[in-house]
């Protein structure tokens, strides 16, 4: 199964800031791309729980407990919260490995650079479809929001999978420094409010680190 | 003592338990609690959940231990008491139930949630280890058997099952989750899983969770086609979907029943659900299926081998080996093993198999070095990052049993002989862990000179192997080719060998084909009409060089002309695109966009990232004379810094730095070639690493590959390296640079320690450190000499403290 990429998300995690990529780093990319849709497992699972708040002020999600400003500042006022986890399985990964064997670092990295995009394009496809479940329901979502951004602690990771089964039902694991593999996986909290509410900022707007390399600048296209 | 189990397993038909997680949750387990915690805290519901499975009439119902292992529980006599009471509380509900005398308790085993190396940072050891604790307390606590479950990963599924047979004498059953398209999350299939734990030596394998039993049905259908050992069936109930919050699956209880019963007709032996199943679910499966008749499983008598995902069958279609990971004789490639340089070796077993191998031959017997440790290096590392299956390949039997400890699948063995010592040391290796045998029909009186006293030796391997319970079929006999040149006679005697161990002993052949012209000129001519003759007197193996034209030439025709190439279509996929002539110089060439040589320079291709024509130029440069060292000082670096320089501006970006970088490393290594015996000189020695607990490598991976380009030896110390490993890296190497690399910002505290560390141990080293979520501000803060924010600083920072050194 495909995911459909915008290749200019894949040139901006090869570094081009926003510049035209020239003939090869295209004809890189496509090639790039062609090799992951032969490989690609899309998967994901997504689940609605209660969001409550402790006396302490910390998140509750279905007795998992998070403290983090960033993320109670972006569920406010949710009652609601969807869990998601998507991974392309592991088929990114040992291209990636196998590209590097052979000493072919360019391709490696735009492996690794379309990858990004594309689970990042099937995070959008997931999110796209519980947003439609949500306003059936007359309700409307926040931006997604994963473990890793701002204050929002990586130690949330085994709850979170947990509450997902994500292993057994789509076969990400965790190391032990609590990073995903296969590597090209995201876990995600969605804030269900009700619709009309004024959304607050997404991405990297919403991101205390402002002087990230691949921040997108509101300059650019 | 597991009163009859396994007497009856494969004789009649058993049924296992269903969910366990949905009916615990509804007695009030949180989504987010560990349920295993229960079997202490509420003995009550868990003895509740086995005895309703023990009353709708399952033989075999698990205990509450799936997820009990040191990762989840770290303290162990928490886990200890938590695997004790989860088994005594179903053998207490089967007490209840009154089903003493024909019921098992299980351990149940559930995956880790940690992938393993090489893929993940699990060490396959470590795994066996967790799970033994496990398998130990359990079959104390009067576990009847070990259930292996709900895994994904084949490494971990071995490991598991390794650990059950290390550390109990329970039988072992195991089953795994594929997917809609028949895959398992790691790539595998129902032909591999198969493959892998008949070799293990399991009592049953099988299927569940994942999908329902009608999305079940056509992997069942594979299991049973290809198993020997009865098939394990363990569906959801259906299609999980969202329901006010809430999983619920689509199939009701007698719908459930309906689908098992198609799956007892297609013959599966075992019947049973997991998730969204209730006792309910099971006793409607034993009503529905009770008067289908049973078929007990029947022996396959296939010789297969398989990586992680690939299945091989050997014959009827003969198979090709690739040779060439095997020193002997092999200047380089002795020279990259003592270096510990495994990238070259992988890099070998890429060309194979592009060259069309069907498996590879993995031999690292040099002396002076650790070969066990070699093997065990290297076969990881291959299985990373290709997935044909190996052939695990020494003398030593230490070193063997490295390899195939290690090896995700089941592979070929090289070899055992009919030397009593060979039998006794390699026969228990390939019964513990599989694998298809090499048997050698020489003895200690030595190689017998007619096909009748190597019949005579093959036939006492087969019946020692026998005595192991190494079935015929996994034993693959050499026909033993001699060198022709010595003794006219020896290639007939080979191919009257070959004919009669397949027409009188029923068994597969292997030969290591080039033997046979050792001595004579125009050694491939006679390698490859040799291997027609042994093609065509029933060869199944041919252990070769696939990069050899004449060879895989041969091979292919055989095939055409012996009807084992429908249409020709591999043959004409093989050479129907080319121009030129196999026989004359040049060989076949691709068609029509052959790459002209002249157009452009050398330093054009490097500037333009062009790899296969910056070889290409480097090598004609070469021929007409050209001083090696003069291409890498006046062409190549002034090339590659121009480059350097434009993506330092901003006007060329990582891609085509990259591009260039790759350019220059494949003109590199032609002129190296040139060089042989009087390397380039290297500027010094850096030593690279990405610390520990990250896994994210190829920011490191690129400043290696420019470092080299500039000139730089590295150490590449891999990813989620230890402080200690850093430090001791920088001592050993005298490095006066480290490179340290960590994505996230829950890793650079590892880079912060291992920077002490080295403060600590080497203080003259300098530290430049990279990543993601580095700053120049915080590298300063955690003890870096310089942070590199581009791919080019490194280089930079290294020419500053190499060039300062030098001064």
């Amino acid at each position: 199964m495909a995911v459909e990429i915008d290749r200019r998300e894949a040139y901006r995690y090869l570094g081009l800031r926003g510049a035209a990529p020239d003939a090869a780093t295209a004809a890189a990319v496509d090639e790039a791309v062609r090799l992951l849709d032969a490989v690609v497992e899309p998967r994901q699972v997504s689940r609605r729980f209660l969001l409550k708040k402790t006396d302490d002020g910390a998140l509750d999600i279905e007795g998992l407990r998070v403290e983090s400003k960033a993320l109670s500042r972006n569920l406010e006022g949710c009652r609601e919260v969807f869990l998601m986890a998507a991974t392309l399985g592991i088929g990114p990964d040992r291209l990636i490995a196998r590209a590097q064997a052979e000493g072919a670092m360019s391709r490696a990295m735009a492996l690794q650079a379309a990858s990004a995009a594309m689970i990042e394009a099937w995070c959008d496809d997931v999110n796209a479809e519980l947003a439609r479940q949500a306003k059936a329901r007359g309700r409307a979502l926040r931006p997604r929001f994963s473990p890793g951004y701002g204050d929002f602690s990586l130690e949330a990771q085994p709850g979170i999978f947990r509450l997902l089964g994500a292993q057994r039902n789509i076969g990400i694991t965790l190391t032990d420094s609590l990073l995903m593999l296969p590597t090209k996986s995201v876990t995600a909290v969605i804030g269900i409010a009700d619709a009309g509410e004024a959304a607050c900022p997404a991405g990297c707007a919403a991101c205390d680190k402002t002087d990230c390399s691949y921040r997108i600048r509101e300059d650019t296209p | 003592m597991n009163r009859g189990f396994l007497d009856r397993l494969g004789r009649e038909r058993l049924y296992c338990d269903g969910g366990t997680g949905s009916l615990l949750q509804a007695k009030g387990l949180k989504g987010g609690e560990l349920p295993e915690r229960w079997n202490l805290t509420h003995p009550d519901a868990v003895r509740d959940v086995a005895l309703g499975y023990f009353q709708a009439g399952s033989h075999i119902v698990n205990a509450n231990t799936f997820g009990a292992n040191r990762l989840h529980y770290p303290d162990p006599g928490e886990l200890r008491a938590i695997i004790e009471a989860g088994v005594g509380l179903a053998v207490e509900a089967r007490r209840l139930a009154g089903r003493e005398g024909d019921a098992y308790v299980t351990l149940d085993l559930g995956p880790t949630g940690r992938l393993l190396k090489p893929m993940g940072d699990l060490d396959f050891e470590d795994a066996v280890a967790l799970f033994g604790e496990v398998v130990r307390a359990g079959e104390a606590a009067g576990a009847d058997l070990v259930m292996i479950e709900t895994m994904n990963d084949t490494l971990e599924l071995k490991a598991a099952v390794l650990a059950a047979k290390e550390h109990s004498r329970l039988p072992v059953c195991a089953t795994c989750v594929f997917d809609g398209k028949g895959k398992l999350l790691t790539g595998g299939t129902p032909e591999s899983l198969v493959a892998l734990l008949e070799g293990l030596r399991v009592d049953a394998l099988g299927v569940n969770c994942g999908l329902g039993p009608a999305q079940m049905l056509p992997i069942v259908r594979r299991l049973l086609a290809a198993s020997s050992l009865p098939v394990f069936v363990n569906p959801n109930a259906g299609l999980p979907r969202m329901e006010n919050g809430r999983t619920v699956y689509d199939l009701p209880a007698d719908a459930f029943a309906a689908a098992m019963a198609e799956i007892a007709r297609a013959g599966a032996h075992v019947l049973g659900g997991c998730c969204g199943t209730t006792p309910a679910y099971i006793r409607a499966t034993i009503e529905a299926t009770r008067d289908i008749p049973f078929a007990p499983p029947t022996p396959k008598r296939r010789t297969v081998v398989s990586s992680f995902s690939q299945v091989v069958e050997i014959g009827p279609r003969p198979v090709i080996v690739g040779e060439r990971i095997n020193p002997t004789g092999k200047k380089k490639l002795q020279q990259a093993l003592r270096e510990g340089d495994l990238d070259a070796v992988v890099a070998l077993g890429l060309s194979q198999e592009e060259a069309g191998a069907h498996v590879l031959d993995v031999n690292v017997g040099l002396p002076g070095i650790d070969e066990a440790a070699t093997m065990a290096a290297l076969v990881p590392k291959l299985q990373g990052v290709l997935a044909l299956p190996l052939q695990i390949d020494s003398s030593s039997p230490e070193a063997l049993e490295r390899g195939l400890r290690l090896y995700n699948g089941k592979p070929l063995i090289n070899s055992v002989s009919g030397k009593r010592e060979s039998l006794d040391a390699v026969l228990p290796l390939a019964a513990k862990y599989g694998g298809a045998l090499v048997a050698l029909p020489l003895d200690e009186k030595g190689i017998p000179d007619t096909a009748e006293g190597r019949l005579a030796v093959a036939r006492k391997i087969v019946e020692e192997a026998a005595k192991y319970g190494i079935p015929r079929e996994d034993i693959v006999a050499d026909g033993l080719a001699m060198t022709v040149s010595a003794d006219s006679r020896s290639a007939s005697v080979t191919l009257e060998t070959l004919r009669r161990l397949r027409d009188e002993l029923g068994l597969k052949t292997v030969l290591g084909v080039s033997n046979i012209s050792f001595g004579l000129p125009q050694r491939e001519a006679v390698n490859a009409f040799f291997l027609s003759m042994a093609l065509e007197s029933g060869l199944s193996l041919a252990i070769i060089n696939p990069s050899s034209a004449a060879m895989m030439a041969a091979y292919r025709s055989w095939l055409a002309l012996s009807g084992l190439d429908d249409n020709c279509a591999g043959f004409i996929a093989a050479y129907g695109q080319g121009e030129g002539s196999l026989f004359a110089p040049g060989g076949v060439r691709p068609g029509a966009a052959a790459p002209s040589v002249e157009a452009g320079t050398l330093s054009d291709s490097v500037r333009f990232g062009m790899a296969e024509r910056a070889a290409q130029q480097a090598r004609a440069l070469l021929d007409g004379g050209a001083d090696p060292m003069a291409i890498i000082n006046d062409t190549l670096i002034p090339a590659l810094d121009a480059v350097g320089k434009g993506f330092e501006a901003g006007t060329l970006f990582l891609p085509q730095l990259l591009m260039s970088a790759d350019a220059a490393k494949a003109a590199f290594a032609v002129v190296k070639d040139a060089l042989a015996g009087q390397p380039r000189a290297s500027k010094g020695t850096v030593v690279l690493a990405t610390v520990k607990g990250d896994i994210h490598d190829i920011g490191k991976n690129i400043v290696k590959v420019l470092l080299e380009n500039y000139g730089y030896r590295v150490v590449d110390l891999g990813k989620d390296v230890a402080p200690e490993a850093v430090a001791e890296a920088a001592i050993r190497e005298d490095a006066p640079l480290v490179g340290l690399s960590a994505l996230m910002t829950t890793t650079v505290a590892s880079m912060e320690e291992t920077i002490r560390l080295l403060r600590e141990k080497k203080p003259d080293a300098k530290v430049v450190v990279g990543g993601a979520v580095l700053t120049r501000d915080y590298a300063a803060q955690i003890g870096a000499d310089r942070y590199a924010r581009e791919a080019m600083d490194t280089v930079r920072y290294a020419d500053e403290v190499f060039g300062a050194m030098s001064h």
